[in-house]
């Protein structure tokens, strides 16, 4: 199994590099991106009910490293680390590019690779549908329960408003619903383990054999123009005093706003 | 890195289980077993124990964070947590037989049994000479009569060490410490005492009427009683000046939260100097006493002496705690005084981490007397 | 050879046609986009008895409609979709192509894109064209605290999903006029290597929070369990629905289905009541969608009273109470 993760800053802090737009990522705090712990704790419960080696891989700056210790400590058996200057900048397109080709390499002999099904950040939902296509296996999205049988992999996910139970055959690309597969803690013990032993490959775009023009920034097919924070169009009124006189003025003030849906209800309740 | 992940691993762990019930646990005075429950299987209970005994094998810097951040949230837990791992296991790691080791040792890692160290007594406390509780050998089980008082954990633990007399003379050097069993007939826990600070953890009066312990419950030899607590109380310091770093930090972060959000005179407080020169004190402090504390941890490890450095952590880490808590509520005003906000809770926590596990005047007796030792 | 017409794609996503009007939007934005760069907007509708859905898609504004209709595409499957799209751009060339970002496009457009070795961009909430004529796609980041504009300078198709209710539909015309062009299914078609096992509409009333038109949210502000209630009481008056903080989840004074944030429930009603909540990222990401906020909390400062149109500045529960008084007395004249 092979469980792709990414770090992505705290929501709390957000440094942009404003020359560049994208994230100036060594200035953030990282964590792992909870959606790729979800894809994380479905291989553990998989590798717990049928065995099995998890491989957790990586792509991003030297920090990154600290979500693949995490990783360790949570149970995976080894990892990947993609890193190189020249990867920096990827959109989706190399992302999946780079990361099909890393596994071709060090573990094609995989069964199933586990996404998350987005990430904080960027929120794309691209990077696992993309892998699938370069590494050729079919994929499906958001799925909520899995049951390995002897052949094939059974499904339940919803897709729009379709509860879709569905089989497909190893090897697959499944992302994880992050409403399901709730991550474990990391165990104290685990995270001891976790920093003896060399179980992290660092891997360059050189190890990858892969040209750089076609990796990071530069093999990008979409560049970012530019990033804002949308300005709030909202009023923002601020009401005080006594709670029977806000509700009073709120009914007063806000009629048109309020009155539609609430007069519609109170209707049907008498 | 790994510091930094164990400090995020369980600062995720804290927020999100004991976060939401601390307010509650405390109000209520009540043990939080569904939390407990979960922390079993994260290693809470045997951070520093090695892992052929079912424990983490952390290092000591590791648990110090451990208990930060658990008292961060809640300093009643994070009392529970320290007192067990560093005075309820560390003896029997220390001084205990292979036997010993292997029986007790596991249950406690895992957080089965939850363990104590009782050495207080109605007219006992930073002097061990004034210890009552007796231990008589009868055949091959010693007789225990007694009874403990402010024991942390009293009211769960199940695998308490009992200081008591093993002989005449001066308390003091003939007292031993024996590894008692809770359905041992003639161990009782008393009520829990109502305390004014942290009120989550069952701290309760032990009592011991004609108690049979088995020979092989005793920890090292007869008469080692008094070598066994002072290496314990040197361990246990080190967590409770953690603990007070912890408790520290979350009143701090509170005050900075609030001081930001807090508006008089149409500015938030945070931008009047007063409330600026409060924030960067407390902020220094915390900073300098959690550096004691890892001095200390680094110097254990080391295995050099670390004495000294503990009872200097403690001191300024419970002082610091104390200071930290009440500006803590000083800045939060009349809301601080609340029972809503979590600044008063931390304020009552405080204290008693300059009573507990030698009060800040025997830190100053243990300094001292190394200073004075060391410049002759 | 004269320069062809160019062409901008809207995928025709009509599973789900009556809640989801995500399909018509895009023609409607299409038809602005291509009204600057001279291009003209076509459907491609891809199924089996598919020819409601090409009128429909005249209706609203498509000048041609593609379809390929073949017993093998009645249920969507990614598989084959992406393949048939993909020999269909190969023949036609769009340069631009716009899907639906609903849980199907944001499966199947990725792999288009990779196919067709161009960009995408994902879940956009804003369209244009900017001076060189180049598709400029506005896409949300961190939960839609920042946006980022996004071009695709070199490669074609540009390709971007978007966000349903991004844009407003054009009213129907059943007058329009269109021109549709069946292509054959494409030979050489790869197997589809997903098996369908079942598939059926969820039930209704599972999407209840999601759906309603008003929703109360509650934070750890209400102050107590049986204070939170009272939002329940609330909610029931206004015939909205109950979400939750995730602390107030934790805390056990809401079930785990109602609560909302990033990782949880998305919520889209046009009143939000939003009582003491503070407004931490992982939750205001949930509620971005959200029509007119009415947010209540006794700090006028927390995050969440910044970004209601109603602030107000007082007891969480006690304002609770009060709106439950008034409306029982609205109810009763």
């Amino acid at each position: 199994m092979i469980v792709c993760l990414k770090q992505v800053p705290m929501a709390t802090e957000l440094p942009w590099d404003p020359k560049t737009g994208t994230l100036s990522r060594d200035r953030a705090e990282g964590m792992m991106n909870p959606a790729c712990k979800h894809a994380l704790e479905a291989a553990l419960m998989i590798r717990h009910q049928h065995g099995g080696h998890i491989t957790a891989i990586t792509m991003g700056p030297p920090m990154t490293e600290e979500i693949l210790r995490e990783a360790l400590a949570m149970g995976a058996d080894r990892c990947l680390m993609l890193s190189d200057k020249a990867m920096s900048g990827a959109d989706t397109f190399v992302t999946s590019y780079t990361l099909a080709r890393a596994i071709e390499i060090f573990c094609s002999d995989f069964d199933l690779v586990l996404c998350g099904c987005h990430t904080t950040d960027s929120e794309t939902a691209q990077v696992g549908p993309q892998l699938a296509e370069e590494l050729h296996i079919p994929g499906i999205a958001n799925v909520e329960h899995l049951e390995m049988n002897s052949d094939a992999i059974r499904i339940r996910r919803i897709s729009d408003s379709f509860l879709e139970v569905l089989e497909v055959d190893p090897p697959c690309l499944l992302t994880v619903s992050c409403q399901h597969f709730v991550p474990r803690y990391v165990p104290l013990a685990g995270l001891q383990d976790a920093f003896s032993g060399a179980n992290i490959l660092a891997v360059s775009a050189e190890d990858l054999g892969i040209d750089p023009r076609r990796i990071g920034l530069q093999g990008s097919p979409t560049r970012i123009v530019d990033i804002y924070t949308p300005r709030a169009d909202k009023e923002n009124i601020v009401l005080k005093g006594a709670p029977k006189k806000i509700v009073e003025e709120l009914f007063e003030r806000f009629e048109t706003k309020l009155g539609g849906i609430i007069r519609k209800d109170l209707n049907k309740e008498g | 890195m790994k510091h930094k992940l164990v400090r995020k691993s369980v600062r995720e762990f804290s927020e999100s289980e004991l976060g939401p019930i601390a307010h509650e646990i405390d109000r209520d005075a009540r043990f939080p077993w569904e939390v407990i429950e979960k922390m079993r299987p994260l290693n809470f209970f045997g951070l520093q124990v090695p892992k052929r005994y079912g424990g983490a094998g952390l290092d000591s810097i590791s648990y110090a964070i451990v208990i930060e951040e658990l008292s961060r949230v809640s300093g009643a837990i994070g009392l529970c947590v320290t007192v067990h791992n560093s005075v309820g296991v560390q003896p029997i790691l220390n001084f205990g037989t292979e036997e010993q080791k292997e029986r007790f040792v596991p249950l406690l890692a895992s957080g089965e049994s939850i363990g104590a160290f009782c050495l207080t007594e109605a007219n006992a406390g930073s002097d061990a000479s004034g210890v009552e509780t007796h231990a008589v050998l009868e055949g091959e089980k010693y007789l225990v009569n007694g009874t403990k008082i402010f024991v942390t954990n009293g009211g769960v633990c199940s695998l308490p060490l009992i200081f008591a007399v093993t002989g005449a003379g001066d308390p003091a050097r003939n007292a031993s410490v024996f590894i008692l069993e809770k359905d041992m007939p003639g161990f009782s826990v008393g009520e829990i005492e109502d305390l004014c600070g942290m009120r989550a953890n069952p701290v309760s009066s032990l009592f011991f009427e004609d108690c049979r312990v088995p020979r092989e419950n005793l920890l090292g030899s007869e008469g080692d009683g008094i070598k066994i607590a002072l290496a314990t109380l040197d361990t246990g310091r080190i967590g409770i000046a953690a603990q007070a770093v912890g408790i520290a930090q979350g009143a701090f972060e509170a005050s900075v939260k609030y001081s930001k959000e807090r508006q008089q005179f149409r500015k938030p407080i945070s931008s009047f100097q007063s409330i600026q020169n409060k924030l960067a004190d407390m902020a220094t402090e915390i900073d300098a006493a959690r550096l004691l504390v890892y001095r200390a941890c680094a110097l254990k490890d080391s295995h050099k002496p670390f004495s000294k450095e503990s009872a200097m952590a403690k001191l300024f880490g419970s002082a610091t705690c104390t200071r930290v808590t009440s500006e803590a509520v000083q800045i939060h005003g009349g809301y601080g005084y609340s029972r809503e906000y979590d600044v008063e809770r931390y304020f009552r926590d405080a204290k008693v981490t300059e009573i507990y596990e030698g009060t800040s005047e025997i830190q100053r007796t243990v300094i001292s007397r190394s200073v004075l030792a060391e410049l002759i | 050879m004269a320069e062809k017409t160019p062409e901008i794609w809207v995928f025709g996503d009509y599973r789900n046609y009556f809640q989801n009007r995500v399909t018509l939007q895009l023609l409607s934005r299409a038809h602005d986009l291509a009204g600057k760069t001279g291009a003209i907007v076509c459907a491609v509708v891809f199924g089996q008895g598919v020819q409601e859905w090409v009128g429909e898609y005249i209706a609203h504004g498509a000048n041609r409609v593609y379809v390929v209709e073949d017993a093998s595409l009645a249920y969507y499957s990614t598989d084959l979709y992406v393949a048939v799209m993909e020999s269909l751009a190969r023949q036609c060339s769009p340069e631009i192509i716009l899907v639906g970002a609903t849980s199907f496009g944001r499966e199947f457009a990725p792999r288009v894109a990779k196919r067709l070795g161009t960009g995408l961009t994902a879940d956009c909430v804003g369209l244009d064209i900017n001076t060189e004529g180049l598709l400029v796609q506005t896409a949300p980041a961190f939960g839609g605290n920042l946006l980022s504009r996004i071009i695709t300078p070199r490669t074609r198709p540009q390709m971007a999903t978007v966000r349903p209710g991004t844009f407003q539909e054009i009213p129907h015309n059943y007058q329009a006029e269109g021109e549709t062009v069946r292509v054959p299914l494409p030979q050489n078609l790869p197997k589809d290597r997903v098996r369908l096992i079942s598939s059926e509409r969820k039930p209704a009333g599972s999407q209840k929070l999601e759906d309603s038109p008003v929703v109360v949210c509650g934070g750890r502000g209400m102050g107590s369990k049986s204070r939170f209630r009272n939002l329940n009481e609330l909610a029931r008056l206004l015939g909205g629905e109950v979400g939750a903080t995730r602390p107030v989840v934790y805390s056990r004074w809401a079930e785990e289905d109602s609560m909302v944030g990033q990782a949880d429930k998305h919520i889209r009603p046009k009143v939000l009541f939003s009582f003491g909540v503070s407004g931490a990222i992982q939750h205001t990401a949930g509620i971005i969608d959200a029509g007119f906020v009415i947010a209540v909390n006794k700090n006028p400062n927390a995050a969440m009273m910044k970004m209601a149109d109603v602030a107000i500045v007082a007891d969480a529960n006690q304002v609770c109470l009060a709106l439950i008084k008034e409306l029982k007395k609205r109810l009763r004249s």
